[in-house]
């Protein structure tokens, strides 16, 4: 820590207090790898329809070039049939990985460049030639073993935890936002305000936080086809309430201060004095809260899917997994729970330490049990 | 001459306090009881008083802050500022934005150095806000300058000014509140016990500077404070507190030398000599506690811990009067 390079001579640079903490952020290796590791992986998961897809990267018959699997990536809608590249009968989506073996076989010239792992996230076993119930890295009649098994009716279950996570993930980033952006605002003019205001507004959001989450959203799922930002409107509907009174205790606290009074004493606007003052000031448990918003959106989305009240059926989505792994534990098909519960174990250690080295970056003491 | 700046009259605080299942307002604290007194331009005013007894409040009633703190306080009575035209504003009526254009003749330095300034804000941004919340028709450059320019008088280096507060000692802090309250040119500054957070050595150095400062602008200083040979160097004249009341006011050398009211007696002998060889004639040790502003004492306030307190001082609530040295003390057994 003292090294003796850094001598008296060397003018320390002045370092906002941000600065300060995303220094002693990187110090943090546990927290900061975490933070690397769960940053790339969900850049990556957006990658993934040219990562991990059982359509083809690039597709050249007879002259010329489609690229189905990049259609995917820009959510363009896209079909080719199988008839379309010779494949006679096969009037559904081409399957490219038969196309494949197909090409490559007669001297036509024609090719297809498959993605890196050949599989998509909802195939149909009827027509993509896959078997149920493939343990892991075993190859059963003739077909190539896969990396985490297929599922019941065929699927990759490696390419439905990857596909899952980023649904995981998007909900609950999603979700932490627009909490706060609810939330944030509510807690702020309450705390600031104070008063008859704050009494009315406190009120109200005790009678708001009783209403009953769970059966609000099983009354709405079974009204109306869910979808994930149904899903997610519902959600926030409750959950800004916490951020709000957070935000509320800080503000309550922070208006008290001196730096406040002087503030409204040169004659900043209320606005400002919000917004410039007291908001960059009340930012701690907010920042240090967001880690464990995201634990707890992903919790509530892979609960909710779990139950049967979550996304659209065929969305890939750890909760289903996990149903389905039940069913099927007593048939000694352990892959099918146990790669969901590891996915969701990983990702979930991975967000803690990074909630708890964020909140040992903002902890203004230097010694700590992190390092 | 001396052209009168600031007049207030029966100026009163009352913070509610609220209890029972209702929330309802039980009791006021009367932090600040009926006080009058007047200021000139370039005079500096000392108020001293215990701890509790309402200096801070007046101050803050001063620069109109009290209403975001507590927004049920009660505030009754009349703060009259004359500015340079001589147009008289009562500020206790007044909204935010009617306050604002007399904010930039009002300032304000803090008690707490650590506390007072947004740890958020560089120095410049800290000193610079008054001046672009005012917007005095300076450019960019020009707001710089003057923020290179005020440091430099308050004694710390303009490379400072891209720093963060936290990277300051207690007093360098002070000086950079003293910068900010200077910046618009201001008539007044109200300087809530600016010393008191900070080592003795630094208090002379920040005390003589604010002298300097005064000497140079011409500005004046409503100086609260409890430590009263600070006062006494610094003020031309000085108002005692106790409890919410001004006991006593004159002129720096009138309380300081012959004080008349028996709080006033008990404050000035308790003031320590710093000769070791002089024996002190007598002290007058006050006993007991400050008795809470929730329940004040029924007449004279002080009457509780008076040395020469009579059976009627339960009954008259004494008001300030004349006395032979020429100050002004609220007890009529005294001359």
């Amino acid at each position: 820590m003292f090294s003796k390079k850094k001598s008296s001579t060397e003018i320390a640079a002045p370092l906002s207090v941000n600065q300060r903490r995303w220094r002693k952020f990187k110090t943090l290796k546990r927290g900061y790898y975490s933070f690397i590791i769960l940053v790339v992986a969900y850049a990556l998961s957006f990658l993934l329809p040219i990562l991990v897809n059982n359509k083809a990267l690039v597709v050249n018959y007879k002259g010329e070039t489609y690229f189905p699997a990049f259609a995917d990536l820009f959510g363009i809608p896209s079909f080719h049939s199988g008839e379309q590249f010779g494949v006679v009968g096969e009037t559904s989506e081409c399957n490219y990985r038969k196309l494949n073996e197909k090409l490559s076989n007669d001297a036509s010239g024609s090719y297809v460049i498959m993605p890196l792992y050949p599989y998509g996230p909802s195939e149909d076993i009827n027509v993509a030639g896959n078997l149920k119930f493939m343990p892991p890295m075993t190859a059963m009649s003739g077909i190539e073993g896969r990396l985490l098994g297929t599922d019941d009716r065929g699927r990759d279950v490696f390419v439905r935890m990857a596909y899952g996570f980023n649904v995981s993930l998007s909900f609950a980033l999603l979700l932490a936002l627009m909490e706060y952006i609810i939330g944030v605002p509510i807690g702020a003019l309450s705390g600031y305000f104070g008063g008859k205001f704050d009494l009315i507004l406190q009120r109200f959001v005790e009678m708001w936080s009783t209403l009953p989450v769970l059966f609000l959203i099983i009354i709405v799922v079974s009204l109306t086809a869910p979808n994930f930002f149904l899903l997610l409107g519902l959600l926030v509907f409750v959950s800004w309430i916490g951020i709000a009174l957070y935000m509320r205790a800080e503000f309550l606290r922070e208006r008290s201060k001196d730096y406040v009074a002087a503030a409204i004493s040169i004659g900043v606007p209320t606005h400002k004095v919000i917004l410039k003052h007291i908001l960059p000031n009340s930012l701690v448990p907010i920042i240090t809260y967001f880690p464990f918003a995201i634990v707890a959106g992903i919790i509530s989305l892979v609960s909710l899917d779990f139950l049967g009240f979550g996304l659209p059926p065929g969305t890939p989505s750890w909760g289903e997994m996990f149903r389905l792994g039940i069913e099927y534990i007593s048939q000694n098909k352990w892959w099918l729970v146990m790669s969901p519960m590891l996915a969701m174990f990983l990702t979930l250690s991975v967000a803690v330490f990074i909630g708890e080295a964020v909140r040992e970056a903002f902890d203004p003491k230097t010694f700590s049990r992190l390092r | 001459m001396s052209k009168l700046l600031l007049d207030v009259t029966d100026l009163e605080v009352h913070f509610p306090v609220f209890g029972g299942v209702f929330q309802r307002k039980v009791a006021e604290v009367k932090a600040v009881d009926g006080i009058t007194f007047s200021m000139n331009r370039s005079e500096t005013l000392g108020l001293v008083g215990e701890s509790g007894c309402g200096k801070t409040t007046v101050g803050r009633a001063i620069v109109n802050v009290l209403r975001h703190v507590s927004s049920d306080v009660h505030i009754d009575g009349s703060i009259e500022y004359v500015d340079e035209n001589g147009k008289e504003t009562d500020l206790i009526s007044l909204s935010q934005s009617d306050m604002r254009p007399h904010r930039q003749k009002i300032q304000m330095i803090f008690q707490d150095p650590y506390s007072s300034l947004n740890q958020r804000l560089t120095v410049k941004q800290i000193v610079s806000e008054p001046l672009e919340i005012h917007q005095l028709g300076m450019s960019k450059s020009e707001v710089s300058d003057k923020v290179f320019w005020l440091l430099e008088k308050v004694g710390l280096q303009p490379e400072y000014a891209s720093r963060y507060p936290h990277e300051f000692s207690g007093g360098q802090r002070q000086r950079i509140g003293i910068a900010r309250a200077l910046a618009t040119n201001p008539d007044l500054i109200v300087c809530d016990e600016p010393v008191s957070a900070l080592d003795v050595s630094v208090q002379a150095q920040v005390i003589n500077l604010m002298m300097d400062l005064k000497a140079e602008f011409g500005m004046s200083y409503l100086f609260i404070a409890h430590d009263l040979s600070v006062v006494y160097h610094i003020s031309d004249k000085i108002a005692v507190m106790y409890l919410g009341n001004i006991v006593e006011i004159g002129t720096a050398d009138q309380v300081y030398f012959a004080p008349t009211h028996p709080y006033t007696k008990a404050l000035i002998s308790a003031v320590p000599e710093p000769d070791p060889d002089k024996t002190r004639v007598h002290r007058t040790v006050l006993k007991g506690d400050i008795p809470t502003p929730l329940n004040k004492p029924s007449g004279c306030a002080f009457r509780t811990r008076c040395p020469i307190a009579r059976k009627e001082c339960a009954d008259q609530v004494p008001f300030l009067e004349t006395k032979k040295n020429g100050s002004l003390a609220a007890c009529p057994y005294v001359d």
